[in-house]
Order: structure tokens, then sequence, then C-alpha cells
């Protein structure tokens, strides 16, 4: 009789929400091959984000939140002290948001998820609601955040006994009560003997280790592993901390195909002794104190040999996005791997291997009548010179149809004007290479073996073939200073409009990268965090050059000059830029690049045109908040480099040591001011008004128009005129005002524009 | 501010945060007549936070 075996592989949160992840239909796909018929995939981070978006947990959230941080607790305070910020605004955003999230939270996500999408007018609100409904959510478990992009607590990434905290922490943690509430009791139905969690970021860690440690105590006979790329970082140190076999069985370092298929093959056939599965560091419980046992690396799999990526258990309709865009592999590994910053071809596994131009054709051919989609994100560090003439010609002559994205490399003889028309030619939109910096010096020393002049050429031929071009840049890399890192701006600057966003990000060293093993070569001085027995990124001190401090201060300036260059970057246009596929969506529907870029200006740039004739009324529905403190004030606070040094870092997770203490030292409170913090429940935006508008707008409200109030009593000076018309002019722009009914007003206060120029949605 | 001005605006402004925790803009009871259409400041900012800087490298996650 066969003996059941079932298998769960989990994704835990947080990824982003708008398409699935590669690596568990990998893996599922790889065990079926291997004789496993009970494997089950399950995306708790599109789950969690589904069930947290929800009226239910947003009422839930709305109500603790209420008996966490009443607002009604700085009532009597003068002035707001840098350490109250957060809570204040949690409070105060939750309060004014909640009633209408709840009633809209479910047509914002179908909204998103739906043709609706491709309509600017609706999507930006309904994305603005996603983020104010996680706004909430994190409110409610103040301080820790979840956005669309992260998850943090105050515990720090890089200390176990704080990691393990975390998972204990039922207040502020959001993950405790939703596994055991929502996950758990379909995982003890389901008894699998081996749940293997995908850990790739670190934003992961927590939630992974949290609900390992829910099935260890609920299901003592399953066995829990994790792999995946963060745990390839840190996964050595965090099996030696003391406390982590409550959560974990086992790790599996780098590609999982081969150890994973092991390790269930040596569990089924009842085996205790673990050491035979390589890649594998593991608790012998039959031994005393559970030692950990390192085993020795395994050998990777044929890469060409591995099986289409099994995604018939992802639940496809609940991504934020209109339509699927499947993940495919189609190598794995730097075929160049020589880059002094970068370390994922070590964290990948051991060597480059490929799959063939044919294989993958027949494999995205596969998933496209599979699962009915068209959209594809080719994962791959990059693409050797081969592949870019060998994949679309095998997707041509195969009539893929398809379309789809990926990183690249710069390669100047492969990315030719003839190259990049193939490739448009075979589906490809949109494409992010690897820039970093414009300064010859710095690309010379992180050895990227390229010119900006391959750069430029690259990034043109691209563009004249209609792909979308992003860059990859880097701010702060050792002995860059200010003018360099202004340099590359400029270089982004005058490739406009080749070049559509712009990836930037700060500098960091971790423990794998040439910077942190040689460090005397890039003239840095590593320091090190006693305390950090998970530590992975360490700060520096640079002998010339920014510090980091400059650094992020650099980072800031480079990111308000692309806002005003990128139109993807300008004002709301933002948030296409912030979802991993959705502009792309546009793209692949048929837009180009240029007709995209337009309608972004044009959204960024248009008022609210006024119709001669037109009066103009207060839209209803508005809910407002008087202030004792301006909001505006306390998030320029907040977003000040001090106050977000105060915060883990986004890609690190790492709190600066004493950040608290300095930020609250240097970072003056928020004085008493008062103000009315307004929300538009359609837009889902705020605005803050001075008690005087308030008071204006409440009178143009009663008067029932403005014409209405203007035909009482109006301005008689010029200046009360102009500062009318300003008045008028912002409010409509935001659509606080709405044009409504029919009135000759006074020509001083019309803003009076043409509705901008905005071309067809789609060709 | 003179001390006299600051007394006003703090018990003005806390007149209006007791009495209105969260209004609609319908329920407001400022009173019309002290509307003085020259003397205003009609300041109105935008809350532009539509980006977090620190969250931009957004690809890969």
């Amino acid at each position: 009789m066969k003996t059941r075996f079932p298998i769960s592989l989990i994704f835990p949160p947080q990824g982003h929400f708008t398409q699935p992840y590669l690596a568990l239909p990998c893996l599922k796909a790889w065990l079926q091959q291997a004789g496993f018929d009970d494997v089950q995939v399950r995306d708790l981070s599109i789950e969690a984000y589904d069930q947290f978006l929800s009226p239910a947990y947003l009422q839930y959230a709305a109500d603790k939140v209420q008996d966490r941080l009443p607002l009604e607790r700085w009532d009597t305070v003068e002035s707001l002290p840098f350490a109250d910020m957060g809570a204040w605004r949690g409070a105060l955003e939750s309060g004014l948001t909640a009633p209408t999230l709840i009633a809209d939270i479910e047509a914002s996500k179908a909204l998103v998820r739906g043709e609706g999408f491709y309509d600017a007018d609706a999507y930006i609100p309904a994305m603005r609601a996603i983020y104010q409904g996680l706004r909430l959510v994190s409110a409610a478990h103040f301080p820790s955040e979840l956005t669309p992009h992260n998850f943090t607590m105050r515990y720090a990434n890089d200390r176990s006994h704080e990691v393990l905290a975390a998972t204990v922490d039922e207040v502020e943690n959001p993950f405790v009560r939703y596994f055991r509430q929502e996950i758990l009791p379909g995982l003890i139905e389901r008894r699998p003997r081996v749940l293997g969690m995908s850990v790739i970021y670190g934003s992961q860690l927590i939630p992974a280790l949290t609900l390992g440690r829910l099935i260890k105590a609920a299901l003592p006979e399953c066995h829990v592993t994790a792999g995946g790329g963060f745990l390839a970082y840190i996964g050595a140190k965090l099996m030696q901390a003391p406390g982590i076999d409550a959560c974990l069985d086992s790790m599996i370092f780098h590609e999982g195909e081969a150890p994973l298929q092991a390790l269930c093959e040596a569990l089924r056939a009842g085996e205790q002794d673990l050491s035979r599965v390589g890649s594998l560091t593991w608790f012998d419980r039959s031994q005393a104190g559970h030692p950990c046992v390192e085993n020795p690396p395994g050998h990777p799999v044929h890469l060409n040999k591995a099986p289409v990526p099994d995604f018939s258990d992802l639940p496809l309709e609940r991504y934020f996005s209109p339509e699927v865009v499947l993940p495919y592999d189609i190598n794995r590994g730097c075929y160049y791997g020589e880059c002094a910053f970068c370390t994922l071809p070590t964290v990948i596994g051991p060597g480059y291997r490929t799959r063939s131009a044919d294989t993958i054709a027949s494999h995205v051919l596969e998933l496209r009548d599979r699962h009915q989609t068209t959209h594809f994100n080719f994962i791959t560090d990059c693409m050797p010179p081969g592949m870019i003439r060998d994949l679309p010609e095998a997707l041509i002559e195969n009539q893929a149809g398809i379309t789809w994205w990926s990183d690249a490399r710069v390669e100047p003889k492969a990315y030719d004007a003839e190259g990049a028309q193939r490739l448009f030619d075979a589906g490809c939109r949109k494409l992010l290479f690897g820039f970093e910096t414009a300064t010859p010096r710095l690309l010379k020393m992180m050895k990227k073996g390229q010119s900006l002049r391959s750069v430029s050429e690259v990034v043109k031929n691209c563009a004249e073939a209609g792909i979308s071009v992003t860059l990859y840049a880097m701010v702060g890399f050792p002995s860059e200073t200010r003018e360099e890192a202004r340099a590359t701006l400029q270089y982004i600057e005058d490739s406009v409009p080749y070049v559509r966003e712009v990836s930037l990000q700060t500098f960091h060293i971790d423990e794998v990268a040439l910077t942190y093993r040689e460090p005397e070569r890039f003239g840095i001085r590593i320091l090190d965090d006693p305390e950090a027995d998970l530590q992975l990124y360490h700060d520096y001190e640079s002998e010339v050059g920014m510090t980091q401090g400059e650094a992020a201060e650099m980072f800031e300036e480079m990111m308000t000059r692309f806002a005003e260059v990128l139109p993807i970057f300008s004002g709301d246009s933002i948030l296409y830029f912030m979802q991993k596929s959705h502009y792309f969506l546009h793209l692949a529907k048929g837009m180009h690049p240029d007709a995209f870029a337009a309608a972004c200006v044009a959204r960024a740039e248009r008022g609210t045109p006024l119709p001669a004739g037109s009066d103009v009324r207060v839209r209803p529905g508005l809910v407002a908040q008087p202030l004792r403190h301006s909001y505006r004030r306390v998030l320029r606070t907040l977003h000040d480099p001090l106050a977000r040094a105060a915060r883990p870092d986004f890609l690190t997770g790492r709190y600066v040591g004493e950040a608290d203490r300095i930020a609250a030292e240097n970072l003056s409170p928020a004085p008493y001011e008062p103000r009315v913090l307004v929300y538009d429940p359609v837009q889902h935006e705020f605005v803050e008004l001075s008690a005087d508008s308030w008071k204006l707008l409440g009178a143009i409200e009663r008067a029932g128009s403005l014409g209405a109030l203007l035909a009482k009593s109006g301005p008689q000076t010029a200046a009360g005129r102009r500062a009318l018309a300003g008045f008028l002019g912002e409010l409509l722009r935001l659509r606080i005002l709405v044009p409504e009914g029919t009135m000759e007003l006074p020509d001083y206060v019309l803003p009076r524009q043409e509705p901008a120029n905005v071309p067809a949605t789609h060709a | 501010m003179s001390q006299s001005k600051k007394d006003q605006a703090t018990e003005s402004a806390q007149t209006a945060a007791e009495t209105q925790a969260t209004q609609a803009i319908q329920g407001s009871d400022l009173v019309e007549e002290l509307l003085d259409l020259d003397h205003l400041d009609l300041s109105v900012e935008a809350i532009d936070e539509r980006i977090s800087p620190s969250e931009t490298n957004v690809f890969d996650k």
C-alpha cells in the first residue's frame, strides 16, 4: 500500500502582491517528477494581503487602533515629540480613513484586478486605498509596518534573540493571529510530513519563523525546513541561534530541487539520519541537545532537464493585477559574475546554468496555454549574448505571441539596433539594465565591465525599438564623491526619454561581497556589530568620498530630481513604478512607452478645467479632523534621514545603533499649530488646510456654491483676490472642490485651464 | 506671536478639537461672520507622500 506523504510548500509573507513567485512552483514540479504526488503550494503572502485588506479585518484593525492608540492621548499635549509622531500619525489616519476603507476596499481590489486597472483615474485611487488599508493594518500593530514592499517590526533582523521574540509577540506581529486562525487549521487537517518555506527576502524572516514555531507546536512530527536567497546569506548563523530549533528542523542552502527531493525521500523512508542529504543543515533530534549538523553541498540540477514550473495551486486571480504575469527562469546564476558589489550569483548557487532557447520556448507555450496568459517575467540576472539572439528567434519561430520583461546586462553587440528590434518582435517590452554609475573610475572599481558609451548605445537601441528601459543605479559606492553622484544624475537626465525608470539604491556591504572580503581595495574599514549574531550587512568608514550619511542625503537629492525629469516618477504616476508588473501590463497591452510617458506628464500637470459658466461646489463626503499639530510637518520629520535611520532599513532590516536617541535629540517636536486634516474618500488622499481655509470651505458649503458665497461678499483687495484664486485652483486640482452648476464667477478667481491633451490609452 | 494672541489661538483650537472629533464638512459649526476674505490664511497643503524614498528599489520586492 502506498504511504501517504503530503508535502506543503509555503511562501511566507511578505513578498509583493502583483504576481506569483517562481521558486515553489519549480520545486513542486520537480518533486512531482520525482514521484511525490501530494505536493501543495501556498503563497501565504498574497493570502495574507487579501485577508488583511478585507472589510472584516480592517474593522478589527480599526478597533485595535482605537484600543491601542486613542488619539485623545495627545489632546493636551502642547508639542508633539519625535518619539510620539509615528503613533500619532497612525491614530490620526486610522480615525479618518477606516470607515471609507472598510466600505471600499473590496471594490478597490476588484478594480485593480479588472479592466478598470487600465484607467489611470480609477487605478490611482484604488491603489491609494490599498496603501491606506495597509497603513491601517500597520497602525493596529504599531510600530510594525506592513507595506506593499516590506514588513518590519521593532525587532532587529540581525539579532536572533529579537527575531525569535518577534515570533511570539501577539500584539505587534499580525501573523501570529493570522496564521493561528486562518492557516493552521487547514495545515493540521492536511498533516503534511514536510513543510518547506521559501525565504528570499529579509521581510519574510519573522513571519516564516512565526509559522514554523506554530507548526512545530501543533504538528511535532512534521519536518519544517526552509531555504531561499535570504537564508543562503544568514542561514548558517541562524541555525546556530539558541532556540531556533523550536521553529525549524532543517535548512536547505542554495538551489532547492535536489536537496528537497533527497530530504523527502529520506523522511518517507523513515530515516532519522539525514546526513546524506546534500546542502542540508539539520538538527539531529535523535541526539541529546539536538546538535546542528551541516552536510556537504549537493550537486545542482541540470537546469535544462528541470520540468515546467507548476503554478496550478496558486490563486492567480487573487494577485493585485488584472492579468497574471508568470515568472520563468531562463537561467540561474550569472554568466558574468564579476561585479564587486553583487553577491547574487553566490547565494543562488554554484556556477551558471541555462536552459536552451528551445526548452524555454516550449515551456513558455505550455504555461501560456495552461494558464491562459501571454505575459511573462523572465527571471535572470542577465542573458548572455547568445541567448539574446536565440531566445527571440525561438519565440518568433514558435509563434509564442507573448510579451515579457527581464533584467539585463549591457551587451552592446547583442543589443544593437537589429537585436533590439528582434527582441521587441519576440515580445520584449521592458528591460532593466545594471547601470550603477556614470563615473568610469567607479565602474572600473566595481569590475562592471561596461563603458558609458556602450550603455548609451544599448539604451538608445532598445528605446528606439519600443522597449522600455529601466536603469539600476547606485549611490554611495566606496570613495564616490557628491560630484560623481551628480554626474550619474546628469547622465540619467540626459538619457531621458530613452530611460523611462530608475531603480536607485544606496550602496550596502554584505558579508559575501568583494567589498567586504577585501575592504582595503576599496579604501574602506568595515565596522562590526558584536551583538548582531545574524549580521549580514555592515556599516563602513571610507577614507575618501561620501560618508554613508552623505550618501543617504544624495539619494534624496537624486530622487527629487528624478521626480522632475522622469515622467513615470511625476506626481501620482509614481504608483505605476512602485508595482512590479503594473507599468509592464500597459506596455503588454500595446501602449508605447512614449504614449505612457506623455500620459504621466499630462496627469501630473493637469489642473481641473473649469468650464465657462460653471460654478464650484465642495465635494460631498469629505472627512476632516481638527489638529493641534501639523500633519505635514510631522510627515516631513518622519521622512528626515535621521528619523528613517530609526526605522529598520528597507533593504537590510537593520537598525542603526542609537538612531532613536539621536533622532529624538536632533529632530524638533511638532509645535502647537492648529490645522485641519481633510481626507478625500474618493481619491483616498489627505489635504491639510489652515483653520481659515477650512472655514472658507465650510462657508462655500453652507452657501451652496462658490458663486452663491461670492454673490454676498468677495475679497476687496488684489492680494485677497490672488489668495482666493490660489486656494480655488489648488482645491480644484485636488478635487476637494468640483465644478457643478452654472454661475458666472468673477474672472479673478477662475483657474480656467484647458484640458490636458492626454493621448489615447492604447495604440 | 504675543502671549495674548497665542492664548487666543490655543483656546480657539482647543474648542475646535473638543467639539469635533471627526466631523463631516456638512456639520461644520464655524460661524460665517468670522470670514474676511481679504485677511484669511488660505494655505492648502497637498500631502504628497506617494513614494517613500527608502522604498524605491521595488522591483525585487
